[in-house]
């Protein structure tokens, strides 16, 4: 019984933090992002090359953000910035960039499934039950990413202006805003988040080139069932994080693999605005 | 001869299709032959997904799911229940059956007035990804991940089911060219680029996407049913996500609502892959996620229009083709039909009409009738809700509180295009129509409430009532029927506004600013129509204005909104000189001056 | 006038689509001055703020400020530039609090500290208020915020779109003071665009009469003809 609710708790708050990137280019760029997923996967291969290189595996996420921050800013300046206007295309044009990434992987590491090490090997000890400590320690990770994300956006100057995007962009740069600038940023930190995600996650599973995939899909239905708001997208990963859990447990875990996407589509036919609040 | 032409033009195609098919197994080494009749049955598949997301502006990730269903409808019934004749056509039926079952209920999820277009994408989405999770639910029964293989089926020689396939392919293509360039075609175009103008003009626009989903499933199904029938394996990727996506790339590469550009890209990627997997394995695969991205960038329009422009002026240039063809309708006048007759002293009436943001209120209790002959002006600053009483009044969901009577009947919360069968028509602030579509199109979709639209051909003649002609030649669009609406004066984009909800026969007109931006004339030429439309077809017309010397000039009676409350009401004199109103409009507050 | 042109146009021609809504608008504001420009609804007045800020382009014509060319210049470089814009309608930040409207106001943060103070003898309540969410004002408070925050910026002109729309009496008076604090500390000059004919001529120094998009008028505020030879184009 603990063991299925600290299940339900590790894997709802990595559902949230894989979705987190996802969820702040869309809140700030309108924009879904489907290249999510190969960024995932990016992420994943740069924890193999840290750990492959001999380098701390605490330090693969870090290095995956600043990669991921970077490449991102590229991808706005040239793929995504043409399409501010179409965004039902940049999904498309996303997705493109998706397979783009997948394949250059698979001709620089091959198809096959591959390890990266844990930073943090065996298991935790916590009163009657023993349970993952990388599990629990990304689920700490991710708790801190999300208060970090939330002190960016409420704390600091950057946070105020891409609130300020968010909610009335004409009057932003009515302000003076530079909402481009605030774009770029923004995508740069989204694809960041996402690949130091892909690296958080990898040592749990494994490496291959379409690794983020399913990732994508589940991610993509939580942002647009919690809508843009860090406390929302918590509360759906938990909802329905744990829902997964438990169908994966009690019913079948074939059927658990699509409960996220069914219980959002669910949710949004009858509540267009889904869990958000605030 | 003109009407005849698109149809013309398909049967030659189609002809020539034909006879291209039969010859080809004779010119083809089986290798390729073996490859085209795959790619046919997938270019068929892509070719729905052109049908709904080119010409209607559903992005749809998940056609495959009904390919899916129709090739495990077929492997399922011959590897477990039994194999000839009858259990093949019976397992068509059931794989067709159940796509379009499946088809409509997606649609029902799907397609709601309001929805928003990535809601229809989300639920597409689901589609193939539940699709799969069951297909590895079924454990031993469908084969789970490894689907189904080596089950009785018709061990025809390659020819025979190139030309089943390549016969499918032309078959199912020729009939959506035909309906893609009829009436019914253009309504599909204008549900693109403008749904929700639609809906106002009496168009049921989620049925019509709900059917196009169901056809598009059932045609989807058989070609799943061909190609599992063919290659005697299914797995579940047939079904899945990423085949979705695939053939989104296909019909962007191809060129989105060209129908023959997607046919050709998925045919064209498809055999490319298949020829350089072998050499360059993931090569390809990269280059076509390249060229995707490329074409989503710089040419959203994909290379068939490209190409298709290049033919042309060949063709052109050898005097083969003639210029493209535009359909032309001439115009008749109608009598006014049932709704002006209708003996309903007051057509419009709001009871306590209640309009909530949250805890801003916008329209507060508002309570007034329209008579029959009459125009009712409504005026105030900005702000005092009066677009908001307009959207109230012709969209059931839209209000908070209260009541709208439309000819008597009470709205209850119908979707806009049950409004308008009620009698209403409404025109609105923004004059953006539907871009590509001429004028003499968008009349005829005008029509579609009454006369409805020709799915396989064009007609010839519009039947218009007198007061739309009359807006016609006031605006002189009557000579601009073929005219592409984006390249209309702003006047004339007006103008035809007008004509389009004067051609629904309503019994009662919103109109909303409908002189915004015109000049002097061309505002004397609209008030006298609606005088006219008051005065000699009974019309009752509500009106949005700011121009007030348009308001005084025209107006039977004037109603005066003030921050979402119905300030006054009274004839022209009385609401002009009321000194109420012109604090009022000096900015000042209503409570401070009464 | 013999003073340089702080702020100015030439022969604008803009609006949106195929729909032209100024003809030709040319207009200049002295360093320190208030401009009015008077018209009724539809006229162009709004166009004519937001094709000045670049937020609608040019399409014929000219925009000149602080002695350089700014036609096709993005809105958020004028702001920088040092023009401030009030626009008609969703002019603050709702479910931001006050302070943070305020300080988008600013240029900085560090600006914004150092100025915030000077509110005290302005607008007190806004002070007063710093941690309430925007959108919980009243309509009143909501236009202090507005000038408030714009105060902050200490700009070089205010763009002022209907400041006095939907306000009572006692509030238009504040307002106008407003805007004479704001000349008088930092000598900003100031274009509004206004219905209400009696606050504009109570705090311009001249005016413009805009009317389907084009200027028909000019004068001086303080003339005493003024009032009545306004009113006729404005009347209801």
């Amino acid at each position: 019984m603990a063991i299925l609710v600290l299940d339900m708790l590790t894997t709802s708050l990595i559902l949230f933090v894989v979705a987190a990137g996802l969820m702040i280019i869309l809140g700030v760029m309108k924009l879904i992002n489907f290249a999510h997923g190969a960024f995932l996967t990016v992420g994943g291969y740069t924890a193999m090359l840290t750990t492959d290189a001999g380098v701390s595996p605490w330090l693969s996420g870090p290095l995956a953000l600043i990669f991921g921050f970077f490449g991102g800013l590229l991808i706005e300046r040239f793929i995504v910035r043409p399409l501010y206007d179409r965004p039902l295309d940049a999904i498309l044009a996303t997705w493109g960039l998706g397979i783009v990434i997948g394949q250059l992987i698979t001709l620089g590491f091959g198809r096959e499934v591959q390890f990266a090490a844990s930073p943090l090997e065996g298991t935790l000890t916590l009163g009657a039950i023993d349970y993952s400590a990388y599990r629990l320690a990304v689920s700490g990770i991710a708790l801190a990413i999300g208060a970090g994300l939330t002190a960016l956006l409420y704390l600091t100057r950057f946070g105020l202006n891409a609130r300020a995007v968010i909610m009335n962009e004409t009057l932003a740069r009515g302000l003076g805003i530079d909402s481009a600038r605030v774009r770029a940023f923004t995508f740069g930190l989204g694809a960041g988040l996402a690949c130091a995600a892909g690296a958080l996650i990898t040592p749990l599973l494994s490496v291959d080139p379409n690794m983020g995939l399913p990732w994508l899909v589940n991610s993509f239905m939580l942002v647009l069932v919690s809508g843009v708001s860090i406390p929302s997208l918590l509360l759906a990963s938990l909802l329905l994080g744990s829902a997964q859990v438990l169908v994966s447990t009690f019913v079948s875990p074939i059927l658990g693999g699509m409960t996220i996407v069914v219980l959002a589509a669910a949710i949004l036919r009858i509540n267009p605005r889904g869990l958000s609040f605030g | 001869m003109s009407r005849r032409r698109p149809l013309r033009t398909a049967l030659i195609g189609a002809f020539v299709a034909l006879a291209v098919i039969a010859a080809g197994p004779f010119v083809l080494d089986t290798y390729t032959t073996n490859i085209l009749i795959r790619a046919f049955f997938l270019a068929a598949l892509a070719m729905t997904v052109d049908v709904l997301w080119g010409y209607t502006g559903i992005l749809t990730f998940g056609q495959s799911a009904f390919f899916g269903i129709g090739a495990y409808a077929c492997a399922l019934t011959f590897t477990h229940y039994g194999f000839g004749p009858g259990w093949a056509i019976g397992a068509l039926l059931a794989g067709m059956g159940t796509a379009m079952v499946v088809a409509a209920l997606i649609g029902w999820l799907a397609f709601y007035h309001g929805a928003s277009p990535l809601y229809a994408s989300i639920i597409t989405l689901a589609l193939p990804i539940v699709f799969v999770q069951l297909i590895f639910a079924g454990g031993r029964f469908t084969g789970s991940s490894s689907g189904l293989s080596a089950f009785p089926t018709y061990y025809w020689a390659f020819e025979t089911w190139f030309w089943i396939a390549g016969t499918y392919l032309v078959l199912v293509a020729t009939v959506a060219w035909i309906f893609v360039k009829s009436d019914f075609g253009r309504l599909l175009v204008a549900i693109r680029e403008n749904e929700d103008r639609c809906a106002y003009l009496g168009i049921p626009v989620s049925g019509v996407k709900i059917t196009l989903m169901v056809a598009a499933g059932a045609i989807g199904a058989g070609a799943g049913f061909g190609y599992s029938a063919f290659t005697n394996v299914v797995a579940p990727e047939l079904g899945g996500f990423l085949l979705g996506t695939e053939l989104l790339i296909w019909t962007a590469l191809g060129g989105r609502g060209t129908l023959l550009g997607p046919i050709f890209g998925a045919i064209g990627i498809d055999v490319t892959a298949s020829y350089l997997t072998g050499a360059l394995p993931f090569l390809w695969t990269l280059l076509v996620g390249i060229a995707f991205i490329v074409v989503i960038v710089f040419l959203p329009e994909g290379l068939a229009p490209i190409i298709g422009r290049r033919l042309r002026a060949a063709g052109q240039a050898l005097n083969l083709v003639g210029a493209p063809h535009v359909s032309s309708y001439s115009v008749k006048a109608i009598n006014p039909g049932s709704h002006a007759s209708e003996d309903v002293e007051v057509p419009l009436r709001t009871e306590g009409l209640q309009r909530h943001y949250g805890s801003l209120k916008v329209l507060d209790g508002i309570s007034l009738e329209a008579r029959k002959a009459e125009i009712l002006s409504i005026v105030g600053p900005n702000g005092a809700g009066k677009t908001t009483f307009m959207r109230c009044v012709s969209d059931g969901g839209e209000r908070s509180g209260g009541k709208v009577f439309i000819n008597g009947a009470e709205i209850g919360r119908f979707a806009p295009h049950r409004v308008a069968k009620l009698g209403v028509g409404r025109s609105f602030q923004n004059t953006n129509l539907f871009d590509t579509l001429t004028v003499g199109e968008c009349l005829m979709l005008a029509r579609f409430k009454t006369d409805g639209a020709q799915k396989f051909s064009r007609r010839e003649s519009l039947d218009l009532p007198e007061p739309a002609l009359a807006i016609l030649r006031a605006t002189e669009l009557a000579d601009a029927m073929t005219l592409e609406t984006r390249n209309l004066s702003h006047g004339m984009k007006r103008g035809l506004e007008l004509a389009m909800v004067l051609a629904t026969e309503p019994s009662v007109l919103l109109l909303d600013e409908p002189t915004a931006g015109l000049t002097k004339a061309e505002r004397t030429a609209i008030g006298d129509v609606l005088v006219k439309l008051a005065n000699d077809h009974r019309l009752c017309i509500v009106l949005i204005e700011h121009d007030l010397d348009f308001v005084r000039d025209i107006s039977s009676r004037i109603v005066v909104l003030h921050q979402g409350a119905l300030l006054m009401q009274g004839t022209v004199e009385e609401v002009i000189n009321s000194d109420l109103v012109k604090a009022v409009y000096a900015g000042e507050d209503a409570e401070s001056v009464k | 006038m013999t003073r340089v042109p702080l702020l100015s146009a030439e022969g604008l021609v803009s609006g949106y689509g195929g729909a032209m809504v100024l003809h030709g608008v040319s207009f200049s504001l002295a360093e320190g001055e208030i401009l009015a420009i008077l018209g009724k609804n539809g006229m162009g007045k709004s166009t004519l703020l937001k094709t000045i800020m670049g937020f609608v382009a040019a399409r014929e014509g000219a925009i000149s400020f602080a002695g350089q060319d700014s036609t096709g210049r993005s809105p958020h470089l004028m702001a920088r530039d040092g023009i401030a814009y009030a626009p008609q309608e969703f002019t603050i930040f709702q479910d931001l609090t006050v302070e943070e409207n305020l300080r988008l106001g600013a240029p900085s943060d560090t600006v914004f500290n150092a100025r915030v103070d000077r509110l005290e003898n302005v607008f007190p309540r806004m002070l007063e208020r710093l941690k309430q969410r925007a959108g919980t004002l009243s309509g009143g408070e909501q236009k202090m915020l507005l000038m408030s925050r714009a105060l902050l910026a200490e700009p070089k002109v205010m763009l002022i779109d209907e400041i006095s729309e939907g306000l009572q009496p006692t509030m238009i008076a504040r307002m106008a003071e407003a805007l004479s604090t704001a000349r008088e500390t930092f000598g900003c000059a100031i274009l509004i665009v206004e219905q209400h004919l009696a606050f504009a001529l109570k705090v311009a120094d001249r005016y413009a009469v805009l009317k389907l998009g084009e200027i028909v008028e000019e004068g001086a505020a303080g003339d005493p003809s003024a009032a009545s030879a306004l009113a006729e184009h404005l009347k209801v």
